[in-house]
């Protein structure tokens, strides 16, 4: 349900009137969204998405109390404010609280398509039989998803801050596997706009790969030298958003970034020398707020902060790490936004170059059910799928069957030998990377 | 869809066990709304519900059904961390709490599915999302290969209500935090505790269901969910290790939550943070595995739950989640297990978590074999997938995690039943020469078919010679289903027994999460690979 400014600003406008002390910070969030799913050559369910998200935080001296509605009737406004306070009067202090931030200047950001947000059923069927009709004539099994919707998102307090943004996103991915069940092909588009997601195009992409995937062979476990396409670099990338980045988890010793004996990791060369990763909401490929929307632990330090371009880890080092104004405040150092909308920099290889000079590794398209298995070195486990070949002198030898990995991420980066330009991939912009010694623990016979 | 909102941002941002869902609460005289006043509306429903049934009649739908439904939940939270200056504790609280009212209805017209949803819960708007329904349906008809067919159902006019000694909603937050500060400092009275972090989540649904098949169903799910978590670290190695208590989340009133043992369990949590830190790591290789019930429902959960999902079996979630490797060709005949394995799917079971009256296609909930005597004998199933089986009803599995959610093939509860021969767990131990006992939940990965996976545990002790030892650290197994389920040798009598609750499981596009148990005793399996994780 569309909310534009001016409505989303009256909206919030009527929250605030409705405080009687203290401060109250307001979130709104409106949506529409459809989708359409197909699975088995043909559609199986579909629909269609309205709703709306009212936050209220109301604060006073310490104490925050926190309530969540979608009615945005008179009296369910009424009614959510006194919630929240009334909670907020019943909580001990919390001496971790900041100040209601003071009015913030945003920086404007264009992620918006009319189409992608109103595009339906009937657009998105066309790009699902473009799927299934490939599907039908290389005699493959197409299953996928097809989404478009729009979200107009607001935050205001009763300090004067206030800011709006809309943004739209569609996104198709399709599965393609073949009739004996030994090969699977997947590939995902997502952008803005609709006119960017190309469903035919990602459905032939997914029944190459599940033709050249089939009738895998065992190879067995142990490190290899890895081409990792985008998708599977994304999947190990975005892990380091929750917690790695985190100064407070380094520098109270609980993560990959502490240093042993005490501090940060902060300056220390933690990845190969080509590798910078930094967060830019302004680039148009990938997803962005104008603020960052996690404060802190609760409703003690509020979200809101300007969201702004940040190196994380600068040709290798460790630059700066994820701070929320409390910790910033304690430990001397400007608060960041969180590690979202992340640019892992690429290099000038192509893919076919990265091949070319393998002389024996494995070529990953994606991974699946990544876990973290140990906070310290950030060990993951996680499996291929849909897709991992053998190469061997250059050459793409054959398909081979599936492998479960145990490595860390921060090793990858440091044994990088290639990439290509980054694309986006997995809400990110991230290139396909070469880098050794990558290690798988077990195979598996899933397809 | 993609946008999260703030709350839902920070749900998915690693620190999971914030689960931050929605509701109210609020005690005494603070009261502002009590928890009846989340009920769903006495009158009117019906009337609301009739506007979706003519409207999408009216417009050529062969079915149509609308749930209208209420959701709030509410989540305390408090961590104790030294502060970064003076090293004292800070107490740091936070409470959420959220209420959502909304509605979904869904059509069959031209023998495909269409589905809008609004949080507008209006009679034009109904009539306005039951026509965009229709819509969708209607042009998705093209690309269906055969028509939806719906599994028969008897008509119901029926109410369901979760049995609640005390509603949580009506219970103080200051009652709640006081219960989390007096864990958390009797944690914090073992030296080497470096930070708690308890939680205590409590959820409601009131669900209004009606259809043209004629049903008319109200229920009311009541949720609860506490925990713990402590931590220990070393600066100077830079290592750090958590240990969690986790009473069973369970369908239930704040009862459970009182029972729990949150206080008595402190001082042993605290203990086995700071052991863990210190234990050496695992010497890896196939040893036995004594598996306590916090450990193996969530090996139950990925590997027999997920596997046995009948739209998984058939393709229907290949993008994503992905198939499964018991295809329908081994129904009956296949073996998973040893044959002292018996498992159940369970809408019924006192307690558990997926446990109501009807499923979200309007169905009386049941129970029925997985498992028996380790071979597959049944799956997973709502009513438009009966038939794809040969089958006549449904198992009502069918759900959604919202109004705004395309109600499908959910996980109910699935449970491993008990030993027949009474067995302890000093039974199971006393046969082990070398092997590792584990609990509770820790890092876990399965394949997209359901076979090669690898858990890892919240903590761990040596077996030696029959006897359990010393905590040891950095374990993990990994093994392939059918191997694992088929070295199953020795499971725990009933007293070794317990219903175990999972709530935050993901499935489909969009996602959509889910809360089920899995009951199973303790249990003992042989020469499965050990890995170490350090």
């Amino acid at each position: 349900m569309p909310l534009g400014r001016d409505e989303a600003k009256k909206t919030i406008e009527r929250v605030l009137s409705l405080r009687k002390d203290g401060d109250l910070e307001v979130e709104l969030l409106a949506q529409t969204s459809s989708h359409t799913r197909f699975a088995r050559n043909e559609i199986t369910t579909s629909g269609l998405v309205e709703d709306v998200t009212l936050s209220i935080v109301s604060r006073r001296e310490g104490k925050s109390g926190d309530f969540s509605t979608n009615d945005l009737s008179d009296a369910g406004l009424r009614d959510a404010v006194a919630r929240a306070t009334a909670l907020r009067d019943l909580m001990p202090v919390d001496p971790e609280w900041v100040d209601t931030l003071a009015p913030q200047t945003y920086p404007a950001l264009q992620k918006y398509d009319a189409r992608a947000e109103q595009a339906r059923a009937a657009e998105r069927a066309s790009g699902v039989k473009a799927a299934l009709t490939l599907a039908e004539r290389r005699k493959l099994t197409a299953a996928g998803f097809y989404q478009n919707g729009a979200e107009w998102r607001s935050i205001g307090n009763s300090k004067g801050n206030f800011g709006h943004h809309v943004s739209t996103d569609v996104e198709f991915s399709v599965t393609m596997r073949t009739a004996d069940g030994t090969g699977s092909g997947w590939a995902s588009s997502r952008s803005q706009e609709f006119s960017e997601v190309d469903p035919k195009g990602m459905a032939r992409r997914a029944a190459d790969k599940g033709v050249e995937s089939a009738k895998p062979r065992e190879v067995p476990p142990g490190d290899y030298t890895v081409i990792l396409e985008p998708e599977a670099v994304a999947a190990l990338i975005q892990t380091l958003q929750f917690g790695v980045l985190s100064k407070r988890a380094a520098d109270e010793g609980r993560s990959a970034f502490s240093k042993e004996g005490g501090g940060s990791r902060l300056g220390d060369k933690v990845a190969h020398e080509s590798v910078t990763l930094r967060t830019d909401p302004s680039d148009a490929r990938v997803p962005g707020l104008p603020w960052s929307p996690v404060g802190g632990f609760g409703g003690g330090v509020p979200s809101g902060l300007p969201n702004r371009a940040v190196a994380w880890i600068e040709k290798g080092v460790l630059k700066t790490l994820y701070a929320d104004r409390y910790w910033a405040g304690k430990t001397g150092v400007e608060p960041t936004p969180f590690p979202a909308s992340l640019v892992l920099e690429g290099g000038r290889q192509s893919i076919e170059d990265l091949i070319a000079g393998t002389d024996r590794g494995l070529l990953v398209t994606r991974f699946w059910y990544i876990r973290a298995v140990n906070p310290q070195t950030w060990q993951l486990t996680g499996l291929t799928r849909d897709g991992l070949f053998l190469i061997e002198k250059g050459k793409i030898a054959h398909p081979a069957v599936n492998l479960r990995f145990n490595e860390s991420p921060l090793v990858m980066l440091q044994n990088i030998e290639g990439m290509t330009p980054a694309v986006p991939a997995g809400r990110m912009l991230v290139p396909a990377i070469r880098s050794r010694a990558f290690t798988f623990t077990s195979k598996s016979d899933a397809v | 869809m993609r946008g999260p909102s703030r709350r839902e941002f920070l749900k998915s941002c690693g620190t999971s066990a914030l689960a931050l869902a929605a509701v109210e609460m609020i005690p005494g005289t603070f009261v502002t709304r009590r928890a009846d006043a989340a009920d769903l509306p006495a009158d009117g429903l019906e009337g609301l519900g009739s506007v979706a049934l003519e409207r999408a009649r009216s417009l050529g739908a062969t079915y149509a059904d609308i749930r209208i439904n209420r959701y709030r939940t509410q989540t305390v939270l408090l961590r104790s961390t030294p502060d970064w200056t003076t090293g004292t504790i800070n107490n740091v609280p936070s409470v959420v709490d959220e209420e959502r009212f909304g509605f979904g209805v869904r059509v069959i017209h031209g023998g495909a599915w269409g589905f809008a949803s609004s949080a507008s819960v209006a009679k034009d708007s109904i009539a306005r999302m039951t026509a965009e329904a229709v819509a969708i349906a209607k042009a998705h008809a093209r690309l269906r290969r055969e028509p939806v067919r719906l599994a028969k159902v008897s008509a119901a006019k029926d109410t369901y209500a979760t049995p609640v000694e005390k509603d949580p909603f009506e219970v103080g937050v200051a009652d709640k935090l006081a219960l989390l500060q007096q864990t958390s400092d009797e944690v914090r009275k073992v030296a080497g505790v470096f930070s708690v972090s308890g939680l205590m989540e409590q959820h409601l649904e009131e669900r209004f269901f009606m259809s043209t098949d004629g049903s008319v169903i109200r229920q009311r799910i009541v949720q609860v969910a506490p925990e713990y978590t402590a931590t220990a670290r070393d600066i100077k190695t830079r290592k750090s290790k958590t240990r969690t208590f986790r009473p069973d989340a369970v369908c239930g009133g704040y009862e459970f939550i009182e029972r729990a043992g949150m206080v008595e369990g402190a001082r042993r949590v605290g203990e086995e943070v700071v052991n863990h830190l210190k234990a050496p790591s695992v010497a890896p290789g196939p040893k036995d595995l004594v598996l306590l019930p916090t450990h193996l429902a969530l090996t139950i959960h990925e590997s027999i739950g997920h596997s046995t999902e009948l739209d998984r079996a058939m393709g229907y979630e290949a993008n994503f989640a992905g198939t499964s490797f018991l295809t329908t060709d081994k129904l009956g005949k296949f073996r998973v297990g040893s044959d002292i394995v018996n498992v159940f799917g369970d809408r019924i079971l006192p307690q558990a978590l997926s446990t109501c009256g009807y499923d979200d296609d309007g169905v009386k909930t049941k129970r029925f074999p997985i498992l028996k005597g380790g071979i597959f004998v049944g799956y997973q199933t709502i009513r438009e997938q009966a038939h794809w089986i040969g089958q006549e009803e449904s198992m009502a599995c069918c759900h959604a995690d919202s109004y705004a959610s395309v109600p499908f093939q959910r996980m109910p509860n699935v449970w491993l039943a008990a030993g027949e021969k009474t067995a302890s767990l000093d039974d199971l131990v006393a046969g082990v020469d070398d092997g590792v006992l584990i609990d509770g939940r820790g890092s876990y990965s399965i394949d997209h078919q359901r076979y090669n996976f690898q858990f890892g545990g919240d903590a761990f002790w040596e077996i030696k010679s029959g006897k359990v030892g010393a905590m040891i650290a950095d374990v993990a197994y990994q093994s392939r289903t059918p191997d694992f389920w088929q070295a199953c040798d020795l499971l725990g009598d009933q007293s070794t027994w317990r219903n175990v609750g999972l709530n935050r499981d993901g499935k489909g596009e969009p996602g959509q999460i889910n809360a089920m148990s899995h009951g199973c005793p303790a249990s003992r399996f042989r020469r499965v690979n050990v890995i170490r994780t350090e």
